[in-house]
């Protein structure tokens, strides 16, 4: 296939500045952030970049929803998916969770920073209260009853008078002015811009520690070989309910980063089940567990469908014609870490055991057989 | 005693696993749970690291009641176990997966990892590479020697010989073999009855989650029934008898 052959020729180019970029020095790194950095800043917002990248809609608005928080989302899922190898399909509940915090607070009156650390706390602690006693569960099963969480809060949301049911929740608190970023500006997004590039930094920093860190590994070992990593010492379980807390604690941040849009207001229908599933595509098509790749994959994939608004519903169609085509050809995502490369190569289909375990004295047997 | 099972059960589900049974490890013994697939050899070892909750029964290890332990604790009590299957990290490399060994406990690894690059030269070989692309044989390696990084005082083997070329089944028994001779206790479950039973000193014959007999591995390998089941009936009896630690037979039984 021509296609896959192209393909994987440029996997040779992404393996060797991957190489390289393992090999250098630190100031090389820090010069190479500093240019990410301006260059989102500086150059990212501007119209001649606005003009090539989104001609028909407001690209600063765009840039900031859906492409920031798509990022956002991606990375606190690419902890649990990415990481410790956990399938999550109800992600959105915790975006949800974090917006409404911050809404229903707001209206009691609290300040709006306020309301973003107990949005983070209570999004963290829904984690644990989703993850205590579901995480036993493995693979499949545990996909389902997440995936059961995210409607119920949906469904909740919907039907609870005291959180505006169907009618969501509007007049959201606004940040206060900062450095010269005026939040109340209805027409401009770029303070919501850049107050969501500052949240995904932050978030990369956390991501970037915690996998260079023993969690990191123990997480890696749980993705790889849950019943290995129990037998190696790790305490799995807890690990992987640190999983869930980290995971949740960002997604209740991307809920209070979203702020229900410049206008300010946020209901029950923001949060469906199909964003859970985008935000996975996120995840997977990107490079399930890299951290350029997961940022990649979600820009790319909040981005098509507003670039190509000309094609009105056709666009869809087109989208979901990339995932399936990037599926077949290239598995691992577009930048997949080596080390999930090699997970895929030895069959586990780089997202840990996600075969469920049925308990019957034989389970090994087609284990085995696979081998 | 160094590992005790008494009468231990272990459901899955409905399904009864095990149904009482017992045995014991002695310090510095190599013993032997053998049995035909799914008899529930596999399941005992993963009850004794705690992989598995067992419905009832006990585990004494080291004189210390280690029933309701969990399994990461185990490890640090002293039992190292390599998983059925293999079980390595696939996308770690070598050295990676052995870090992973000594997850649980602090301190300086050198001696520890040269000791395991001296027992499997052929890992100390393949340092950087990815666990996953390895062959059968060596990945068993990997898994044994990750198991020892956790310093264990008994190493649990779940069917070592599982898949292997004959030639490299030999390497692996008679590395087994020095573990042992080096200090270390190795309880090892095997399909592969003969092989078992030339390195062992004592044996368990487990059928349907029950243990049926237990005897001095030399005695098992003369046992009629025994042989009848699991050596392939009387055909390699002189064989058998003559048999020494290196064994040359190709392998009975199914798998």
């Amino acid at each position: 296939m021509n296609l896959k052959q192209t393909l994987s020729a440029r996997s040779g180019v992404s393996d060797r500045i991957r190489d390289w970029w393992a090999g250098a020095p630190m100031w090389t790194r820090w010069l190479v952030y500093l240019l990410l950095l301006l260059f989102v800043v500086f150059v990212l917002p501007t119209e001649g970049v606005a003009s090539i990248m989104s001609p028909q809609t407001d690209w600063i608005t765009t840039l900031w929803d859906p492409i920031g928080i798509y990022i956002l989302l991606a990375l606190g899922l690419n902890i649990v998916v990415g990481q410790a190898g956990l399938l999550d399909l109800g992600f959105v509940a915790f975006f949800a969770i974090g917006a409404y915090s911050v809404g229903v607070l707001g209206r009691e009156g609290w300040p709006f920073w306020g309301t973003v650390v107990a949005a983070l706390a209570i999004a963290a602690i829904s984690g644990i209260v989703l993850g205590a006693p579901t995480l036993r569960l493995r693979g499949d099963y545990l996909a389902i009853v997440t995936l059961g969480f995210g409607e119920i809060i949906r469904i909740v949301a919907r039907n609870t008078t005291y959180i505006g049911d169907s009618r969501g929740i509007s007049d959201l608190p606004r940040p206060p002015s900062m450095f010269g970023l005026d939040f109340n500006d209805v027409l401009d997004a770029s303070a919501f811009y850049y107050l969501i590039v500052a949240m995904i930094v932050l978030v990369i920093v956390i991501s970037v520690r915690l996998n260079k860190s023993r969690v990191g590994r123990a997480w890696a070992a749980i993705r790889e070989d849950e019943d290995a990593a129990e037998l190696m010492g790790v305490p799995t379980f807890k690990f992987k309910l640190l999983a869930f807390f980290v995971g949740a604690m960002v997604g209740g941040l991307a809920g209070t980063g979203q702020m229900g849009g410049v206008q300010g207001y946020i209901q029950p229908e923001n949060f469906p089940f199909i964003l859970s599933a985008t935000i996975l595509v996120c995840v997977v098509f990107g490079g399930s567990g890299n951290i350029p790749g997961v940022i990649l994959g979600a820009f790319i994939i909040a981005w098509l469908p507003e670039r190509f608004r000309f094609l009105d519903d056709y666009r869809y169609m087109l989208f979901g014609a990339v995932l399936v085509i990037m599926m077949i050809v290239r598995p691992e995502g577009l930048l997949p870490s080596r080390q999930r490369k090699a997970e895929m190569q030895e069959g586990t289909g780089g997202m840990g055991s996600m075969g469920a375990e049925v308990a019957t004295p034989t389970t090994a047997a087609p284990e085995v057989g696979g081998k | 005693m160094l590992l005790e099972i008494e009468d231990i059960h272990v459901h899955y589900g409905k399904i009864e696993a095990l149904k009482g049974v017992s045995l014991q490890v002695d310090e510095g013994e190599i013993v032997t749970l053998i049995g035909a697939n799914g008899a529930g050899k596999s399941t005992t070892l993963k009850t004794i690291s705690g992989l598995r909750p067992l419905t009832s029964g006990r585990i004494t290890f080291d004189g210390k009641d280690i029933s309701k332990v969990p399994g990461h604790k185990r490890v640090l009590l002293g039992i190292g176990q390599s998983p059925e299957g293999r079980g390595i990290f696939p996308g770690m490399t070598v050295e990676e997966n052995l870090h992973m060994g000594a997850y649980a406990r602090k301190g300086d690894l050198t001696k520890d990892m040269a000791e395991v690059y001296d027992l499997f030269p052929r890992l100390g070989e393949r340092k950087k590479q990815a666990g996953g692309t390895m062959s059968g044989g060596e990945q068993q390696m990997l898994a044994i020697g990750r198991a020892l990084m956790t310093k264990p005082k008994v190493l649990l083997l779940d069917e070592p010989s599982m898949g292997l070329a004959p030639m490299l089944i030999q390497q692996i028994f008679k590395i087994i073999e020095e573990i042992n001779r080096r200090g270390t206790t190795v309880l090892v479950v095997e399909q592969n009855a003969q092989q078992a039973l030339s390195l062992a000193h004592r044996a368990y014959v487990i059928e349907t989650g029950k243990v049926v007999k237990s005897a001095p591995a030399a005695e098992l390998l003369t046992d009629p029934e025994v042989r009848a089941a699991y050596l392939g009936g009387d055909l390699a009896v002189d064989e058998a008898a003559n048999d020494t630690a290196v064994d040359t037979t190709p392998r009975n039984g199914q798998d």
